[in-house]
Order: structure tokens, then sequence, then C-alpha cells
């Protein structure tokens, strides 16, 4: 097997190619920044609601939530929190939607965590599994992903190496950036079928 | 049978096309060639990926099975079909048994191969192309010019100018609002198509994983909104180890666009699972032959199928740069096409294409998995060649001639005396100003290229009363 790259700071490395494809990096390893991050991400994408892909995403990055009706929630949901003002606030609260094709075409920025991210490309790893689907990443205008620090690979050959491919769901995204076209003149445009606006935010 | 002769003419002869290929295919070298330099190790992994890829192709059988075993535990069907026909009837019968009447595609050359949309057509299923491109072209009822910019020889004007009288879009030069345009109704067919269709760029055996690369996001739509998602795949994209794929996406990626990886990389391994949300709800793998197993036959031919189409092998052909696409006639154009096709096909249905090259050998040079092209071709003509020779009609002139050249060319008299023979003949063809030659017979050359006229006394000649002289 040839060899794949290294790096000394693999998290600068992941930001400037994440950058190079148009993609936005916010850095919230030192703790308390990820409210005001996530009110900033809101602005930029003009809109007040997260749609959020599941409970992994509160859990496994620590945001502390409650639902506004612990009753009928299932994980059928589609799970939302709305802002006043555009303000991200600490613990969120939850409100759910049906999870169907029409209320997905409506959402404006999704929210998801990844398993892993990939250094050498600036890529994010997408991956359905129990409880999400594959619709929510990439049909709205914007998408968020959430990226620990420990979870970051050097290269796709690590990346390969720690996944049984089919183990994970019933698809797997590897996802670099906004989605992009040059059809036209080799002319560069973003956003064409999916995500226009791409932000990763990286967390301890 | 397919000519390139006319259709290569005619494109030499448009300069809006000219220009509107040049400009970009500049640009799709510059880039190639810068990504490619940053890879320190660029040949240890072409060599690895040809590698890879011979061992694939000498077993071809084993990994397939071992591909459909896999993606049958997950819970897809493979179909096994010999040709388009086969593929198109599954298709249809699928979507007619389903009341099916819309397909959202994403790009795929092997359906361009087995003419899907024509196919999908006349049984009464419309076909909704969903890559940018391949959009373009579906509205001007075109065909890909390039493996992986279908609309590359079409310029913004020309593609605002059809979009202004196919789908009503105020006329504009801004790119962005053409792709807002397409995006908008694109979107609108995502939603109501119930059948999505795609191509695999690898399939792997080892995890029954259907590998599609993209930047759009169409195909990551097509293999997840619909209810049923069919990849249509060649039987030589299959490849033994999901660890492999670093290097082939490196290659491929690198080679097609100079990008690090493409926007999307999707891995389908089977449908929706039982506690996912969404998905589609069946998956079907339709493995193609369509004359495949017919190349693998031959050991050396093989090769050909090792084939990951990034497209590099077009931008970088000096013949490519000036007829294009179209003139090849056929699905795949440039280097690539120029074997492939008449393989696909056979000789004498593509007898102009190993001939459609230079042999300056840059294919070779730019492919990401070191295919020979120029020796293919060299073999392709000599298939072509023989062929010719076994007709009982056939009139051997050019063996002839080379043998009457090799004749006048192995003794230095008869040279002298042939040379003299042509300064005497040659006055016949001299034009009115007498510095280049026109020959009656080999016009071909000579339209485009001057023949100087040989001198009034040969070398020797000159030479030979300044030695009595000294």
């Amino acid at each position: 097997m040839p060899e794949f790259p290294s790096y000394e700071d693999a998290a600068s490395k992941f930001r400037d190619e994440l950058e190079a494809t148009g993609g936005i990096f916010f850095d919230a390893r030192s703790s308390d920044e990820l409210p005001e991050i996530l009110s900033q991400i809101l602005e930029r994408t003009g809109t007040t609601e997260f749609y959020w892909e599941s409970e992994e995403v509160f859990q496994k990055s620590a945001i502390p939530y409650r639902l506004r009706d612990p009753e009928a929630f299932s994980r059928q949901h589609l799970v939302f929190s709305y802002h006043f003002k555009g303000k991200v606030e600490f613990p969120l609260v939850l409100n759910f939607k049906p999870y169907d094709r029409a209320t997905l075409a409506a959402v404006p920025v999704s929210v998801s965590r990844a398993p892993y991210g990939i250094a050498e490309t600036g890529t994010i790893v997408h991956s359905v599994t129990p409880g999400t689907g594959r619709l929510l990443s990439v049909l709205p205008e914007a998408h968020v992903v959430l990226l620990s620090e420990k979870d970051l690979l050097m290269n796709s050959v690590e990346f390969l190496d720690r996944t049984q491919l089919g183990e994970l769901g019933s698809a797997l995204t590897l996802v670099t950036g906004p989605s992009r076209t040059a059809d036209i003149e080799k002319t560069l445009v973003l956003g064409v079928h999916g995500p226009r606006q791409w932000y990763v935010v990286l967390t301890s | 049978m397919i000519r390139i002769r006319s259709g290569a003419a005619s494109a030499l002869d448009n300069p809006q096309l000219q220009k509107n290929m040049s400009a970009v295919i500049r640009t799709a070298l510059h880039s190639r060639d810068n990504s490619v330099a940053e890879v320190a190790n660029w040949e240890t992994l072409r060599q690895y990926a040809h590698d890879v890829k011979e061992h694939t192709l000498a077993r071809l059988d084993s990994y397939l099975e071992q591909l459909e075993e896999r993606v049958v535990e997950q819970g897809g069907k493979v179909v096994w079909v010999e040709n388009g026909e086969e593929a198109l009837s599954f298709i249809t019968r699928l979507a007619h048994e389903k009341n099916m009447t819309k397909v959202v595609k994403s790009k795929t050359m092997l359906g361009e191969e087995i003419h899907l949309n024509k196919g999908l057509e006349a049984a009464h299923i419309e076909p909704v192309e969903t890559d940018l491109g391949e959009y373009i072209i579906q509205l001007a009822k075109e065909t890909p010019f390039h493996i992986i910019a279908p609309a590359l020889h079409k310029s913004r004007q020309e593609v605002s100018d059809l979009f202004t009288e196919k789908v009503n879009m105020p006329p504009t030069d801004d790119v962005q609002q053409i792709t807002a345009t397409a995006r908008r109704i694109l979107r609108a067919h995502f939603l109501t198509a119930r059948l999505g269709i795609t191509g695999v760029n690898f399939g792997v055996a080892e995890t029954g994983t259907l590998v599609v690369v993209e930047n759009e996001g169409n195909a990551r739509l097509s293999a997840s909104v619909p209810e049923v998602h069919i990849a249509l795949m060649g039987i030589e994209k299959v490849i033994p180890r999901a660890a492999d794929l670093s290097v082939f996406l490196k290659l491929l990626t690198r080679s097609a666009t100079g990008q690090k990886i493409t926007s999307y990389v999707n891995f389908i391994n089977g449908p929706r699972r039982p506690e996912e949300l969404d998905g589609p709800a069946e998956f079907y793998l339709v493995l193609i032959d369509n004359g495949r197993s017919k190349i693998l036959a031959d050991s050396f031919l093989r090769q050909t199928l090792a084939c990951i189409r990034c497209g590099a092998c077009l931008n970088v052909c000096p013949v490519y740069q000036r007829i294009g696409g179209h003139a090849y006639g056929s699905t795949y154009p440039g280097p690539i096409g120029a074997i492939l096709t008449p393989q696909l096909l056979s000789e004498e249905e593509a007898p102009e294409h190993p001939y459609a090259s230079s042999l300056c050998g840059a294919c070779y040079e730019t492919c990401p998995v070191k295919i020979e092209i120029p020796h293919i071709l060299l073999k392709l003509r000599e298939r072509v060649q023989r062929k010719k020779n076994d007709k009982a009609s056939h009139i051997p002139l050019e063996k002839w001639s080379m043998q009457i050249w090799g004749w006048g060319m192995s003794s230095s008299r008869r040279f002298a005396w042939f040379a003299r023979l042509m300064r005497a003949a040659q006055g016949w063809f001299l034009k009115e100003k007498g510095s280049r030659i026109e020959l009656p017979v080999l016009n071909g050359w000579t339209r485009h290229r001057d023949l100087p006229t040989i001198p009034k006394k040969s070398f020797r000649e000159v030479f030979k009363p300044e030695e009595k002289g000294n």
C-alpha cells in the first residue's frame, strides 16, 4: 500500500483544506463558545431554526437540551430548536415535526455529528445510523457538522482501516465542502443540489 | 459503421466550437497538472492501481460473485445482464410493475452506452438527467461531449439561450443564476420521482459497497429520495478491497478535475435498513457485460477495462483537442474511446477509431492506471488491417508501395535514380508559384501541410565538383 501523508497539526490542515473548498470552519475546542458560534451560523444563514439529526449530536457533543414534550417524542421525529432573534442558548429546547418529505424539503439548516473527519482533504464522514436518515444533511441550503478533535484522522487510509463500510449503515458519504459544479465553462458554482453553505465546528 | 472523418472535418470548420473548447481544455489541463504535482508518490500510486486492476481483471468472475454475495446479504438484489437490451427490459419491466413514470438519473456513461434514455422514453418513462452538464445536454438533445464534463463545448451564452427556450429562464450570462434555475426545476423532480438510477465508479467485492463519486449531490439524491434505487455497473468496475479505495479516489479525482477529493463520495450498502428513517426500500445492482467479457479474452488488450473514466486522456490528446467529443460518434471519445469503441463493438463497426491518434503517447503518460493506449491502438490497427487484407476484393496497394519503397531504398544507385525521377516528375504537380508540391492522390496530406519541392541538384551532385576543385 503506497504511503499517505500525516500531519503534526491535523486540525489546522483540516481547516486549510476545508476552507479551500469553500467550507466554513469554526474552532470551539476552548469550551464555552459553542452557543455563540451557533448564533453566528444562524445569522449567516438568515434563519432562526436548527434541525438536529439525532440525539447523539447532543450527547456526544455535550450539548445540554430538554424536550418540550417528552411524552409525545419518538425517534421517528424530526427534531428542531427555535431561537428567538437568532440567539442560541443552552440548554436547547427541542420541538419536533413529522419526518416526511414535505417537511424535510422545507428545512433551512440542519446539524449532524460526524463519526470522523479526514485532515488530508478537509473531509467529513457522514453516516446513516439507526434513528437517522439520508436526506436531512443533503436537502437543506446549509448544513452544520460537529466534529470532535479526537475523531480527526490523518487520511482516508486511516478511515478505511477503522471502518467496516457496511456496518455503519446503508449509506455513508465522504463530504468535502459545499455542493459544487463547474459544468458551464469550468466556472465554479456552489450549491447545485446539496448544501450551498457548509459549516464544520471542531469541538474538543 | 461509425465514421470519424466527417465529424472531425465539421468540428475543425466550426470556429465557435474551437473557441469554446480551447479555453476550457486549457483550464482542465492546468488543474490536473497542478494537482498531480502536489503528490510526491504519484508514480507509485499509478503503478499500484495498475497492478490492482490487472490482478482483478484476471479473476473478474470470482470477485463479481463475491460482490453479488455481499450485496445480497445487505438486502440488495443483483441482476446480471449481457447487453443493453436486457438491462433496459429489466428496468422498464420493474418501472411498469410499480407504475413508475419518471426516473431521476445521475450521470452514468454506461447509461449512455446502452442508450438508456431512448429506451425509457420508448417505454413511456420520463428520464430526468440531474447532473447539470447532463441536464444541459438533455435539453439540447445532444450526447455528452466529454466523459466528465458533458457540456464542455457550450458557452454560458449558449446555455442561457437553451434555458430561455426550453424552461423559460430570463436570459442571463450569470452562471449562478443558470445553476439556480436548474436546482429549482430538478429539486421538484427529485421530490416526485419514485425511481432513481445512478452509475457506479467502484464496486467493492469485500464489503458489497457501491461507490459513486460526484460534486453536485445529485447522485446522493438519486440514490436516497426515490423508493427504488437502481445502480448500473459495468462488470469491470469491481475492486477487491475497500482499503484500495484511498488510492483509486486520489488518482481519479485529481486526474479528472484536479480536486483532492470531490464534494461527495457516496458509499452505498444496499437499501434502507429497518431503523433508518429514509432511503430506498429496494436496491438493485445491475451488472452489465455489453461486450466486456469479449475484451477480457485477450490478456494484452484486457487492460482497456482498467479505465476509471477520469477523462484525463481526452484533455491531453492533440486529436481530441481539435475534433472534440462528438466527432468520435460513440459514447466514449478521446484516446480511451479510440481503443474502447472498436473493442466493445467490433473493428468493422469502428474501423477509423484506432487511427484517430498521432501516437504521441501523452494519453499513456497521463493515465492514472497506466493503460498502454498507444500500444493498444497499434494492435487494433493491425487487426483492422488484417481484416481488410482477408477480403477477396482487397488490392494490397499499401503493401505493394511499401515493397517498392523498400526495394528502392535498399540500394544507393536505385535511390539516386528514384530521386532523379521524382525531380523530373514534380514539375507536373507544382503549383503556379512553384514553392510547394500538391499531390493528386495524397492530397489529404498536402492540403494542410507543405511538401517542399526537391532542389534542382542533389547533395551528391553539389558536393562532387567542389571535391574536384580542391
